[in-house]
Order: C-alpha cells, then sequence, then structure tokens
C-alpha cells in the first residue's frame, strides 16, 4: 500500500478530526471510521486534572506506519490516518485520533478497534496522569504492552519461563 | 617514547524516556563508551553501575525493554553494538 495513503504524527500539535476525517475520505470509499482518545476525568476514584505525554518521536511515527501497513494487510482499507499529542492534555481533550476509510463499513470499524489495540501494545509513548490537588503524578502502563510481549519475545527452544 | 594502544572502544547514543529517565535523575540522553564486543547484556550493566537508582529497572528485562535504531529488542535476546548505536530505554509503554 502506498506510504501516501497514511497520515501519522506524533506532535504537540495534534491534527483535529476534522482534518483525520479529511484525509481519509477516499470516493471509493463509502464508510469512514474515526476513534478518538480522550483524557477521563477520573481514575480508581481519584480526580484527574490531566494527562501528560511523551514520546521517542522517530520511533513512534514508525510503529504508527508499520501499524498502518498492517491493517491494511487484514482489512480492506484505502486510508489512514493515525495521530498522537505529546505533552499536556487536560481532562475533555483528545489525546489520540484514528481515521480510516473503507468501501464498505464492516472492515472500516474492525480496522479502527485493531489499531487502537495495536497502538496500545506498540508505540513508544508514555503518559503521566497527574491528580488534582495532589503534587504526586503516575506514569501509567497499558496491560496491553505485557500482553503484547510474546510478539516481542524471540522463540527460543525453551519454553518453560 | 610512550606507547599508546589503540583503543579498542566505539561510542552510542543511549536515550532514556519516562520513568527510566526520572530514575537516572533527568537525564534524556547519554553518550556512552564501550570496549570491542560490548553487547546489550554489558549495557544494561554498566548503566546499572553509573545510575544506581536506575539499577533495578536496567537489570529487570520485564519492567524495561530497549529498543536498538528503532526496533524493539525482544525480550530474551542480546544483541551486539557497534559504533553510532542508539539505544533507547524503554518502560512499560501507555500511549492511547
Amino acid at each position: 500500500m502506498a506510504q501516501s495513503s497514511f497520515f501519522v504524527r506524533v506532535s504537540e500539535d495534534l491534527p483535529s478530526v476534522e482534518d483525520c476525517n479529511d484525509f481519509v475520505a477516499d470516493s471509493s470509499c463509502g464508510a469512514i471510521t474515526s476513534f478518538v482518545g480522550v483524557t477521563r476525568d477520573t481514575f480508581d476514584g481519584k480526580r484527574v486534572a490531566k494527562l501528560s505525554y511523551e514520546g521517542y518521536v522517530p520511533m513512534a511515527e514508525k510503529e504508527l506506519l508499520r501499524l498502518c501497513n498492517d491493517a491494511c494487510s487484514k482489512y480492506d482499507v484505502k486510508r489512514i490516518a493515525a495521530v498522537h499529542i505529546l505533552g499536556d492534555c487536560p481532562v475533555g481533550k483528545p489525546s489520540v485520533i484514528l481515521a480510516c476509510s473503507s468501501p464498505h463499513r464492516r472492515d472500516a470499524l474492525h480496522c479502527i478497534e485493531f489499531l487502537i489495540d495495536e497502538l496500545k501494545a506498540r508505540v513508544p509513548i508514555w503518559k503521566r496522569e497527574v491528580y488534582e490537588g495532589d503534587e504526586d503524578s503516575v506514569w501509567k502502563e497499558n496491560i496491553e504492552w505485557k500482553e503484547g510481549k510474546p510478539r516481542r519475545v524471540m522463540v527460543l527452544e525453551d519454553t518453560s519461563s | 617514547v610512550l606507547f599508546w594502544p589503540e583503543e579498542m572502544g566505539f561510542t552510542i547514543q543511549v536515550l532514556l524516556f519516562a520513568s527510566a529517565r526520572e530514575a537516572a535523575g533527568n537525564v534524556p540522553s547519554i553518550t556512552l563508551d564501550l570496549h570491542d564486543g560490548s553487547d546489550t547484556a554489558v549495557l544494561r550493566r554498566l548503566l546499572s553501575e553509573k545510575y544506581p537508582k536506575l539499577s533495578s529497572m536496567v537489570l529487570d528485562e520485564e519492567s524495561l525493554t530497549l529498543a536498538l535504531n528503532e526496533e524493539y529488542v525482544p525480550t530474551g535476546e542480546i544483541l551486539p553494538l557497534k559504533a553510532g548505536d542508539v539505544v533507547a530505554l524503554i518502560p512499560p509503554i501507555s500511549g492511547g
């Protein structure tokens, strides 16, 4: 699939949902699906003030492109936009936007689910959760990273570990 | 006449992110001299000696993954290093 069919960016300046939808629009596609991840106001009973994101940008954008290629080999999608914020992301603001287009809706819907699940398992970006009234903040860890480990593990002769 | 043996070593760059960066005292990037034949296991040991607060994290493959030239090093694999390599310390990720 031509690289020009993908728009990926990891940056403090997050493109809008409209930008992403406009990018993936294609006259051959009857379906455009998007996902927007937004900072939630609570975690574990604590009030969240904001999330703050850090990324290994060149590798994150490389992994996002890989993700797009993987998605295209699994689903009949024509164009994909995958963008992620860096820096502070207050409650209610978007941190990640994924959009794709497909001739029909089934593949578009499944592709978006695949993209967000894989992003959480593979793309080197980290978020710190900052709570209200607290000097404390925590680095979050995606469960998908741990679950994705088998794909990063060398095939060993001894499988006892 | 003093005779200096040729330096048998090379230089790499180490990038630190998130909790690993903080554990090293908020150091985002290090230029490191290594002996010829050094690999990613040697690197982990060296970093644990230079940065004691990073030690338990960097010696534990479960809590810290490496990326070599923007490719993940699979858990359990030890890769040789060479001049100009860029190794990133990757704590568990949390994008999205």
